[in-house]
């Protein structure tokens, strides 16, 4: 589901950046980085099943 | 970018290879790469603009190259299918390495930020307007194939199938 929403939002984010105003492409463009940093680490925190 | 979306789209539904949550989010960051240039087009070449890509394509490399070696070890087969010899992950790492590369050298023409005075279109020319609609297209492709793999709850780490269609069936 966050990555649905997560597509979404990035769609969002281009027809802002087609259509909107500059400071509104802007600000969502860092909204959705900061939600890709969080699913990020998210998934990255999950245990590594390494044998060495 | 719409090459590239379109490319892991037809992976994903001729080889039907769902994507990892990874492999998601590589897909998200190439399509943020886009904004940058769409912001070029309508409001003209600025620093600021550039630095948007510049952002999603690190996040991008940082991501994959996470993915890289999550199978760096030499008994692992790797998540999917090999095209001409690396992984879909090893092929975005290389692609967000070529984009930074690519954004810094567009970066050393310091004229292209001068204003000459010419106006810009609203929305670009029609070459642009096509790029630009298919970009948000592939997007809103995604947006469903996503919800169909991952329903809604969290996606599964490792997809066999797609969530939606299995509670269906």
């Amino acid at each position: 589901m966050e990555f649905t929403l997560l597509f979404l939002a990035v769609a969002i984010v281009i027809l802002a950046a087609w259509r909107g105003s500059h400071p509104l492409a802007f600000g969502l463009y860092a909204a959705v980085m900061i939600a890709c940093a969080a699913a990020y680490l998210h998934h990255a925190t999950d245990t590594l099943k390494l044998s060495f | 970018m719409a090459l590239v979306l379109a490319a892991a789209f037809a992976a994903q539904f001729v080889l039907h290879e769902l994507p990892c949550p990874l492999c998601l989010l590589q897909r998200i960051l190439f399509a943020t790469l886009a904004i940058g240039p769409i912001l070029n087009i309508r409001f003209g070449p600025r620093p600021s603009h550039y630095a948007l890509s510049l952002l999603a394509a690190v996040a991008g490399a940082i991501a994959s190259t996470r993915q890289v070696l999550l199978h760096i070890m030499p008994a692992d087969g790797g998540y999917g299918s090999a095209l001409l010899g690396y992984h879909y992950y090893t092929w975005a790492l290389i692609g967000f390495i070529a984009a930074i590369v690519l954004l810094a050298a567009i970066l050393l023409f310091d004229r292209q930020f001068e204003d000459d005075g010419a106006a810009l279109p609203p929305t670009g020319a029609l070459v642009a307007q096509i790029a630009v609609w298919l970009v948000i297209g592939l997007t809103l492709l995604n947006v469903i194939s996503t919800l169909l793999e991952c329903g809604f709850g969290a996606c599964a780490d490792n997809p066999p199938v797609y969530e939606l269609l299995k509670r269906s069936s």
